[in-house]
């Protein structure tokens, strides 16, 4: 809860079509700070969109969106970054061509002033890049100044994560956050995942495997076919009945709005 | 880390490095050319018509570099150069030098906007959207000059403009070449020193990795299309100020070779690597190889085949060399 006693981020009858496609159809679901919530669905059930309205790359055709207690009129990811809604995606998130420091600071990218004119920082840069790189364990011979186009995908990903952790941040949303990593890695970032949570970050979790993330999650919310069927307290169902209600989600209660 | 892969690395960087290439390239020719001519082609006189070529050329390459690095194209580049030189000449005797000068770059830059708002707005691929105004504005050219050319007055001549924007002469050269290596300098900082310069790179590698993060991506597009339509319209400016008049086909085809000196010039045609020096130097060594048919007698027309020559073996040349070095690394 944020000190209005409002949720952190609030949708509400949330429609989103492209051109005669429903992805997502009269969502409503409420996020608190300090949680960690498991976003849950099949392939193509609506997970990536609802997250890509929350992240500012899509804006809704219908439905209103809160942010801490206020409205949000205008979708841009830069409006996201700045309220402190990170989200770390599998695709995208960093430029192959360019340096690890260069990418660690893309859009909010520190800067002198030389006669007024604003220089970038590399200095600022490459020390922070270099930081989080050593903290998550890269290969000792990665540089700041390494292309990403050089790194493995649990490099990559590290990189993210680590970005995310380093700016202060509000919201910290994982799009298939483990995927193409090794159990290592993949353990890692779920302990992660938690020590977000419990410096009081709202933490939006999302994946196809509910089994990884029962173990981890405060919620479990379940989407299919664009529709909401399930928002449950982790501790309320087993993961067992929660993929029951995954497999059958789109042929009881959805299929019916559907039809 | 073993010291041969280590040096395997910075072989790798140093080949990744756009302008690797066309410095050598260059350094190549100009020894070569040199010799050949036995000093003709290196001697002041034809220095001159070179580094002045290469001046008008380099500039509108810049511009060029600008969109390419977006993953962009502009092939209208020609014919604002040719609207810049004509506005300039036909509105200096009424409105002054200056003034003139202002509205040629004006007029560039709208084209420029016009070019990027049919490319993020109307989603018309920039190859097409831009072919469309290459033709319009040169039609445009043809009718303004009904088959004449527009000269520059004895006014125009003896003012402080016409000889800041390429008129005035040092140690016989043209001052143009002095703006192009301002402009080198001050758009190599841009891109690769600045906020801008790093979202610019950041879209041309990515533009969906760019947009995650924050980066407008339209808008960025947008500009680099004004930069380059008011880069060209200042490099016909330059131009008409050297040669003192200019008619409907001034700058035609001038848009291949620009493109063409990117590419050289190590900016990939995929967009996100460029380099300023390097399309600048292009300019300069296709003049050169321009010039040095010329010297030889050879059939002007046989430098138009050249070109594209040029331009398939730069991006097999370019692949080839990124696929080795990958390789090797």
């Amino acid at each position: 809860m944020t000190t209005n006693g409002a949720p952190l981020v609030r949708m509400e009858n949330i429609d989103l079509r492209f051109g005669r496609f429903e992805a997502l159809k009269h969502v409503s679901v409420d996020f608190d700070a300090g949680e960690l919530v498991g976003l849950v669905g099949d392939n193509g059930a609506g997970k990536t969109t609802l997250i890509r309205v929350l992240s500012g790359l899509y804006t809704p055709t219908n439905g209103r969106v809160f942010f801490d207690g206020k409205e949000i009129t205008y979708f841009h990811p830069k409006l996201a970054i700045e309220l402190g809604i990170e989200t770390i995606q599998q695709a995208v998130g960093l430029c192959e061509n360019l340096s690890i420091a260069r990418n660690f600071y893309l859009g909010r990218e520190p800067v002198r002033h030389v006669l007024g004119l604003p220089f970038l920082d590399f200095t600022k840069m490459r020390d922070d890049s270099r930081k989080v790189l050593h903290d998550f364990g890269l290969r000792a011979n990665v540089g700041a100044d390494d292309e990403v186009s050089l790194l493995s995908g649990g490099e990559r990903q590290s990189i993210k994560i680590g970005r995310s952790v380093a700016f202060k941040n509000r919201v910290i949303i994982m799009d298939e956050p483990t995927n193409h990593l090794s159990v290592r890695e993949r353990e890692h970032v779920n302990h992660l995942a938690l020590q977000l949570r419990d410096q009081g970050l709202l933490v939006i979790y999302i994946t196809h495997d509910i089994f990884q993330v029962h173990k981890i999650a405060d919620r479990i919310v379940i989407l299919e076919n664009g529709v909401k069927i399930a928002d449950v307290k982790s501790g309320e169902m087993t993961s067992d009945e929660l993929e029951q209600i995954i497999r059958e989600g789109g042929r009881t209660g959805a299929s019916q709005e559907v039809a | 880390m073993s010291a041969q892969t280590a040096s395997r690395l910075e072989l790798f960087q140093l080949v990744k490095r756009p302008a690797t290439s066309v410095i050598v390239f260059t350094a190549v020719i100009v020894v070569v050319f040199s010799v050949q001519t036995s000093g003709t082609w290196i001697s002041q006189a034809n220095m001159t018509s070179v580094l002045q070529a290469s001046a008008t050329l380099g500039i509108m390459a810049l511009g060029e570099a600008l969109v390419i690095t977006a993953r962009e194209i502009d092939i209208s580049v020609g014919s604002i150069f040719g609207i810049g030189a004509l506005v300039y000449l036909g509105s200096a005797s009424t409105i002054g030098a200056f003034p003139a000068v202002i509205l040629a770059l004006i007029c560039g830059g709208a084209i420029g906007a016009f070019n990027g708002l049919l490319v993020t707005r109307f989603k018309v691929s920039a190859l097409i959207a831009t072919l469309g105004t290459l033709f319009i504005f040169r039609g445009i050219c043809y009718a303004l000059t009904e088959g004449f050319s527009f000269t520059a007055g004895d006014q125009l001549r003896q003012s402080v403009a016409y000889a800041i924007f390429g008129g005035y002469e040092f140690f016989g050269y043209k001052d143009s070449i002095l703006w192009l290596i301002a402009m080198v300098v001050v758009l190599h900082a841009v891109v690769f020193a600045t906020p801008f310069g790093n979202r610019l790179l950041a879209l041309g590698g990515n533009d969906a990795s760019a947009l995650s993060r924050g980066v407008h991506v339209t808008a960025m597009k947008w500009q680099v299309f004004v930069l380059s339509g008011i880069l060209a319209a200042f490099a016909g400016v330059l131009e008409a100020s050297k040669i003192g008049f200019a008619d409907g086909s001034f700058g035609r085809l001038e848009e291949l070779q620009a493109i063409a000196a990117c590419v050289i010039g190590g900016c990939l045609l995929t967009g996100g690597r460029c380099s300023m020096v390097g399309a600048a130097l292009g300019a300069f060594a296709l003049t050169g190889i321009q010039s040095f048919l010329v010297l030889n007698s050879v059939q002007p027309q046989w430098f138009n085949v050249l070109l594209g020559v040029i331009i398939v073996v730069a991006l097999i040349g370019d692949k080839a060399l990124h696929a080795w070095a990958l390789r090797r690394s």
